[in-house]
Parts: C-alpha cells; structure tokens; sequence
C-alpha cells in the first residue's frame, strides 16, 4: 500500500509538471530572442566609446534630446501613421458598411481585396515604384493620355509628394485590413437590436450612432491598435519607395534609427532611439487596451 | 433601392480596381520588352509578352538562389515556431497555473509581438554577430521562429479553446495519457486551425523584410525581399527583372491567402476578431 | 468492484460543493445519485473518475484508495451526457479507442468492437462519424465505448436527459438488461427520479453537496428520511402539512385529523395516492374545494384547496369535478409520514459511516 502510493503521487508530480514543461521552451525562446536583445540594448545604449574604453554615460539620450533630425523623424511619423489611420478607418469602416449584405460575387471581393495586404511589403514597394515612376509610372501616363500636364507631378522626387504618396501607398496596402475586420465585428452584430431600434422609429444615422457604433466598437479598437502600432514602425515599403528621401522628406523613425545603427554604426545611439520608439508604441496600445476593457 | 445597388456596385468596381490595378500593372512590366516598358501612353493590355525578364532574374542572377533561401527559412521556422508555440498554447488553455499565471503569461507572450522590429533588430544583430551567425540562413530561422511564436500560442489557445473538454477527459477516462490525448483526439480536431497557423507563419516569415535586410548580405544567405530591395536602390534599375522578381515573390503567398481566407481576418488580428 | 466514499468534500474556492460524502457502493450494485440540479452529483462523479482532485477525505475502488491514482489508471469507464464521442474519428474507431490506447492487438479489437455493437444493434453504423449519428444512436455508441473494456466500475453522467421522452424510456429499460447482463458496478447520476426509482438497486439522494439518504427505490418512497427526500421524490410529490399534535389530534388552520401520536410540532407528510376525493359528503371527511384538476389519461391529479393548504390527490381517470366545486377528503392515516417541524435533519446512515 505505502508503495503504490509513492508510485502514483510520483506520477502526479509529473502530471503537475506537464504544463510548465510544454511551456517551458517558448518561454525559452522568448526570453533568448526577445527578452535579452531588450536588455542587450539598454546596455549599448547606456554605454559610449572613447579613448580611454567603454564608459556608462546617459550621453545618447543627451543627444537625443538635441538632435533635429530625430525629431524631424518623429514628427514624420506621428503625422504619416495619424494620416494613413484616419483615411485607412473612414475607408474601410464605409467599405464594411456599403456590403454588410448579402451581395452577388462578395466572396470574389473579398479575396481580391486580399491582395494587396497580403503581398510582401518589399513588392508593394517595387508595384508603386513602377506606377508613380515619372516617366513611364502608369499614373502619370494615364493622366496624360487624358490631357493633365504630369510634368510637375514628379511624386518621389518632390519632398510634398513623396510623403502623399508613401501615405497613399500604406492606405492603399491597409485599407482591405480595416475593412476585413470591420466587416466581421459587423456581422457578428446580431439582428434584434436592429429590429428593436427600426420598431422604436431611430432613423438611420441615430441606429449607426447608437446601435452600430458601441457594438462595432471592441472591432473598431482592435483594428485602430493593430494599425497604429504597425504605422508607427514602418519600415519597408518607405525604405524601398523613397529611403526616406527626397531629402529628408518621408524620413521615418524606423529608417533613422536603421541609419544610425548600419550606415554609421552608432549602436549606441540607435538602440536609445529605438527605446523612444518602444515607449511611444507602449503608450499607445497601453490607452487602446484601456479603451478596450473600459467597454465592460 | 435600384439606386442604391448602382451606387453600392460603382463604389465596388472602384475598390477592385484600385486595389488590383496596381499589381497588374507590375505583372505587364514583367512580361514586356523594354521598349513597351516606356511606352507612352501606357501599353495596359496591348503588347506582345516575354519571358525574358524571368530567364534573367531566375536563371543569369541569382534571384534563383534567394527564392531557396527564403523557403528553407520560412518552411523551417514555420515548423519550429508550430511545434513550441502549439505545446505551450495547449498549456495556457488546458491547465490553471497558480497566481493567474496562465493567463499573466499569455499577455506576456502577446506583449513580446508588439515590440517594434527595428527595436530588437539592432541588438539581434550585434548578437548574431558575436555568434558568428550573420549571414545565415540559421539566424534567420532562429529570428523567426521566435517572431511568430507569439502569434502561435495566440491562435493556437483560440483553437484550443474550442475544443470541448470533454473529449479530452473521455479520453483520459478511457485510459488515455495527456499527451495521447493531446496527439490522438485534440490534435486532430484542431487540424485546421493548425494549417491555417502554419500558412500564417509561412506568409509572415516569406514576406519579412527588416531582420533579413540586417542579418542577411551575400547572396548565398539573402532572402527574396532582400535581394529584390538591394537591386531597387541600385543606381540603374532593371524593370523587367525586378518586377519578374516581385511577381514570383508574391505567388505563393496569394495561393496561401486564398486557400486560407476564412481564417485571415482571424489570423491577421492574432485571434481577437473570429472573422 | 465495490466503491466507498470516505467522508469526502470538495471545494472550489470557498463555497463546499460536496460535503463529508460517505458511500459504500457492493460490488455488482446500480447505484443512483439523485438530486436537484446544482447539488454536486456531477461533481462527485467526476471526483470518482480522477477528473477532479478530492479536498479531503478518501475513495476507495475495491480496497485500493484512489485519490492519487491519475484517471488513465483508475481503470473506470465513464459515459458523458454530452457523449464525448471524437468527432474525428468513425464509430467503430470511437468505440476501438480505449482498446487501442490500452495496446490491444488490432485483431481482438476488432472482434471486441463487432461483439459490443451487435449487442447495442449498432453494426450498421460502425463506419459513420458521430455527426451522422441520431442522439438515440449516440448514446448508445457511448455506451459501447464505455463497456468494450470491461471496466472496474460505469459512471454516468445523465446519459439519457438529451434523448425524447419517449426514446429515454426505452432506452432506460436497455440499460437495465444491459446492467444486470454485465454485472458490472454502476453508479448513475439523474435529476429525474422516475430514471432512479426504475434503474436503481439503491438511490442516494443528495442536496446541496450532502447525503440525504442511500436505500433502495422502495425504501426511499415509503419510508423517506427526511422532508426534502420526501418532497423530492415521487410525482406528484407529497402533500406536506406544517402543524401541531395535542391530545392525538393533528392540528393545522382548517384541518383535524386524529392522529395516535405524543405532542410535537410536526409535519405531516401524505402521498397523493393516499388522499382519496369523493363529491358526495362522506363522514368525517375533510371538505375542500377544487382548484384544478388534471387530467392525465388513466388517472386524474386533483388539485385541491383546503383552507389555506394546497393538496394534490390522485383520483381515477374517470373522476369528474367542475373548479372550485366542494369535495370531501378521506386521508389515509396510517400511510402518513412525520416529520419534525422546521429544521429538516440531515440523514446519514450509521451503517455506512466507516
Ligand atoms: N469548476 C468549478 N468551479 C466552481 N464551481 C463549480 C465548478 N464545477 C461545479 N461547480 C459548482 O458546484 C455545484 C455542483 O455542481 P455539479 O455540476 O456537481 O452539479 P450537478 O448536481 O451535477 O447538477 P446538474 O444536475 O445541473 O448537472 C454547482 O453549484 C456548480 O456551480
Ligand atoms: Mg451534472
């Protein structure tokens, strides 16, 4: 009897194991890939180069705190992601509202519409170079056949265009995603308290405002949250389209904190703006995940 | 009513457009000479196609060994991150830790994808290097695989979730150990939300850009992406080839899209909104 | 193999589910757990099979103590009122499985599962899913699943409440050949107490989480233990009337019934069948008035008012009465139960108590 007993409690210590050890080896992996570089990179952050060795000095953010150009990048980015967010929502949620119905060839639109999120960034890129090329973009070209004058429509080589144009771009690749999810939140709405607010006589615009909007609203927090943190660390379509450029013009946090750390090797440096940018994202989705839980 | 179904179709035909213009117009770029390329007015759908570009970047450049590349990453990194994500995920929703911390470790998972890229990026490289792994294909499949491991465990315990407890503890009943319930009747239930896991990872890791722009610059260890940015930037542009570059690296990945729509909208919010 | 609880009580968090549970279950016996919903059969059940850990207290299979034994090892087989049956898998891989996990050469298995389905008449369905499957058919599917293996001990978990009426009844019947072919211990848990008074060779009612009393059906509807066993089982249930006894007279407002018994508040208890309606006087009846009277084939409930009680009486099909129309009551005394007034006692069975 003593002995079975050993026997199978032994065995429930292995039962009460078994979560720790399944979970065991993502967290591992987390911690080497994700949790270490963090720290890795407040370290070089918090360290400088001079003649005389590595020393620990608050210098990069000092630097930080004065640098134009990082500003200049931050501005950049707040203006392009509340930009691209605002037209990305107004599109999508009209999309989402105009087919909430049951429509002849809705699935053909939907998998169309997947196109352009779905594609590799680096090729949305290469697509929109080609069609905003100057020369022989199909943009230009189709506005001239129809008799605009194109020639100061230069897109990526004018500062005020480029950055139009990178916004357009993102709009363009993004929009299909805000519209997908609204749709779902949508029409996972059921039908009674439409019928409870068409009996009590809303009109249309007072049962959107009152009906639609607060039960859309986990879907349209969920959306804004996935969009905003993306927006704010945009990185490949701009790198491949402009590189930032004419100028300085379409400069986005990412790309300057890519600069610095492999055009110049200022590891330092880059990883203090890197904890900037992390900062500003974590605010971010902290207020959204706030708005989120307030719905209850 | 007649009106509004005019107005619904015209704004519909126009959102098909504009989302697909653009993608055809590279696809024609890809299959044109270069003469037609310039044409002016823009030649949309009369020119005589060629393969040319293709033959070029495929066969005479090396777009070839990079198209390798980025599978080998992608289909590896896919397995790894299903096989550890898919373990932990089943411990998250199947097993109450003590202090919450079932779920407290959840949104520490959740958290870990919200990082920006660029962020962990810089030190990924320094680290890689003092490995002596830059250059690659290992660090690019160690990179993604712990880039989409959150988003594994996040689907995954959506998945699990939906799997009746029941059945587990039947199978239990029925003599079953935890892991030979897990294998033999979870498992297979969860299949297709699995593969639809799977293709997740394989288009996010397929398509990746920043890490393998960092890790990655030989051609014997650049992905696709890379390649195709680095002849972008180059002074003088090769059309045709970069667009017969673009078009084979977004292939796959529609075929992927549309074989898994039902769960995009799922997958693309990490499991927050069940489209 | 015989089956005893030893003062066993489950928590979650702080409220008790089961409390001090004891239980000493023969081997070969068709035990049923009775209850209201909510009062913790499940939940013992599910304590038995391993799939919940025991606060305190022991359960015994045979002489082995259990607590500790992981459920694969408890050797136990269970039927789920969802039926559990693997969606993915064919009937006859469902009822194969707890053969196949246990490494029974393919050979034996198929023979054991041709056995059990031709004994349940569910040959023709050995190759469908169980989506194909009727929720008659699933049941019994379930049950080939649980007795291909020949278990120490069934539990199940009301397995016919998602069957019709009509199906549940003849399914009931099935389970009892089944049962008394197999000889295999069975405890059974149900709400439904015509479920537990047909199948049962003893009936263990529960409340709130405690034991109210283990007997045989018999023995729990003639000589019920306490006023909620006596409430709960039996349909119509039994008229329950709070008063006193003085002089050896029961007396309550409007009703007075010589009653040979010493002075206590008590209650008194009558089954329906023991109150007898006759619309002529009769002497030394009881007048009271119909309330309603219902009408269910080959006999009548009758409704009754007397003063401020409500008392329900079974009278013959052909028993006419107009509503609110005076009757005369004639109760049968010495079929009476008593109980003490108020605080209903709980019961615990000396002989069990281990
Ligand atoms: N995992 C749990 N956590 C907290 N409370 C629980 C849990 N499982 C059951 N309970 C509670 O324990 C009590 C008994 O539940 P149980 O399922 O055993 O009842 P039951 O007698 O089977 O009822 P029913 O006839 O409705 O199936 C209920 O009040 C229930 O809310
Ligand atoms: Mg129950």
């Amino acid at each position: 009897m003593p002995r079975s007993r050993r026997f199978s409690s032994a065995l429930n210590r292995r039962e009460l194991l078994l979560p720790y050890l399944l979970v065991a080896p993502a967290l591992v992996v987390l911690l080497a890939l994700s949790i270490y570089p963090l720290l890795y990179s407040i370290t070089i952050s918090l360290q400088q180069e001079t003649p005389a060795g590595v020393v620990w000095t608050l210098g990069h953010f000092k630097r930080l705190a004065s640098d134009n150009f990082f500003r200049t990048a931050m501005v950049h980015t707040f203006v392009f992601a509340a930009a691209a967010l605002t037209c990305e929502f107004l599109l999508g949620l009209g999309l989402a509202l105009l087919l909430n119905q049951q429509i002849r060839g809705r699935g053909l639109f939907r998998a169309s519409l997947l196109v352009p999120m779905m594609l590799p960034t680096v090729v949305v890129g290469v697509v929109w170079r080609l069609m905003l090329n100057p020369n022989f973009g199909a943009i230009n070209g189709t506005l001239k056949q129809v008799g605009i004058n194109t020639e100061s429509l230069t897109w990526t080589a004018s500062p005020r265009l480029a950055f139009l144009a990178v916004i357009a771009v993102d709009v363009w690749q993004w929009t299909p995603f805000v519209f997908l999810v609204l749709l779902a939140g949508l029409q996972a709405i059921p039908q009674e308290p439409y019928e409870a607010a068409l009996i009590d006589g809303s009109s249309r615009w007072q049962t959107f405002r009152h009906v639609t909007l607060p039960l859309l609203k986990p879907a349209i927090l969920i959306v804004l949250l996935l969009r905003t943190m993306d927006l704010l660390r945009v990185f490949d379509q701009i790198f491949i389209l402009t590189e930032g450029g004419p100028g300085f013009a379409t400069e986005m946090i990412s790309l300057y904190i890519y600069r610095a750390a492999f055009r110049f090797f200022d590891f330092g440096y880059a990883a203090a703006m890197s904890f900037v940018l992390l900062a500003v994202t974590n605010v971010v989705s902290v207020v959204y995940i706030r708005l989120l839980q307030a719905k209850a | 009513m007649k009106r509004t179904r005019i107005f619904r179709t015209g704004w519909l035909v126009l959102a098909l457009v504009a989302a697909l213009a653009p993608v055809y117009w590279m696809l024609t770029i890809s299959l044109k000479t270069e003469v037609d390329q310039f044409a002016i007015p823009p030649k949309w759908f009369s020119f005589t196609p060629t393969l040319q570009h293709y033959t070029d970047a495929f066969v005479t450049r090396s777009f070839g060994q990079y198209l390798l590349t980025s599978a080998i990453v992608a289909v590896v990194s896919t397995f790894f991150a299903l096989l550890i994500g898919t373990l932990a995920a089943y411990a998250l929703t199947r097993f109450r830790l003590p202090w919450n911390l079932d779920h407290k470790l959840s949104l520490w998972i959740l958290s870990t994808r919200m990082f920006p890229a660029i962020v962990t990026a810089v030190p990924l490289f320094l680290m890689m290097r003092d490995l002596r792994l830059l250059n690659t294909k290992l660090a690019l499949i160690i990179v993604y695989t712990a880039f989409n491991l959150p988003f594994v465990v996040w689907m995954m315990r959506g998945f699990f979730a939906e799997v009746p407890r029941d059945l587990e503890e039947a199978a239990l009943v029925d003599g079953d150990s935890r892991l030979g319930a897990l294998v033999r009747v979870v498992l297979p239930l969860v299949s297709p939300g699995l593969a639809a896991t799977a293709v997740f990872c394989l288009i996010v890791s397929w398509n990746e850009f920043l890490f393998a722009l960092v890790l990655t610059q030989t051609d014997a260890a650049m992905t696709l992406p890379v390649g195709i940015a680095g002849r972008v930037t180059q002074y003088e542009i090769k059309w045709g080839v970069m667009s017969a570059a673009g078009v084979v690296a977004m292939m796959p990945i529609l075929v992927f899209a549309l074989a898994m729509q039902r769960y995009l909208v799922r997958g693309l919010s990490l499991g927050a909104v069940k489209g | 193999m015989s089956i005893k609880f030893k003062n066993v009580t489950k928590s979650f968090g702080d409220s008790k589910v089961v409390d001090d549970f004891s239980l000493k279950i023969e081997d070969g016996e068709f035990v049923v757990l009775l209850g209201p919903s909510g009062c913790g059969k499940t939940t013992t059940l599910r304590m038995l099979a391993g799939l919940e850990s025991v606060t305190s207290g022991d359960i015994y299979v045979g002489d082995e103590r259990i607590n500790d034994v992981p459920t694969q090892r408890r050797d136990l087989a269970m039927v789920f009122q969802s039926y559990a049956l693997y969606p993915h898998m064919s009937i006859a891989e469902n009822i194969a499985y707890p053969l196949r996990v246990r490494k029974v050469d393919r050979n034996e298995r198929e023979q054991r599962v041709a056995r059990v389905a031709k004994m349940l008449e569910i040959e023709p369905l050995l190759q469908r899913k169980p989506r194909q499957l009727s929720g008659g058919e699933r049941q019994r599917v379930a049950l080939a699943r649980a007795i291909v293996r020949e278990p120490r001990a069934y539990l199940m978990d009301e397995p016919l409440s998602n069957l019709d009426a009509r199906l549940r009844v003849q399914m009931r019947g099935e389970l009892k050949r089944l049962q008394h072919q197999l000889g295999t211990t069975t405890i059974y848990v149900t709400h439904d107490q015509a479920e537990a008074m047909t199948l049962a060779s003893r009936v263990a009612v529960m409340k709130k989480g405690r034991l109210q009393q283990f007997d045989t059906p018999l023995n729990i509807y003639n000589h019920p233990a306490n006023r909620f066993v006596a409430e709960f089982v039996g349909s119509p249930s039994m008229n329950l009337i709070d008063g006193k006894i003085e002089h050896g007279v029961f007396l309550s407002d409007s009703i007075k019934i010589p009653i040979d018994r010493s002075d206590a508040a008590v209650t008194i208890g009558l089954r329906p069948e023991h109150v007898h309606v006759s619309t002529a006087p009769l002497d030394g009846a009881i007048p009271a008035s119909v309330y309603v009277t219902e009408l269910m084939g080959n006999e009548t409930f009758v409704f009754l008012l007397v003063g401020p009680h409500k008392i329900i009486a079974r009278a013959p099909a052909d028993f006419r009465a107009e509503v609110n129309c005076k009757v005369w009551l004639r109760l049968e005394t010495d079929k009476a139960h008593f109980f003490p007034k108020e605080h209903s006692t709980d019961y615990t069975d000396q002989k069990q108590s281990v």
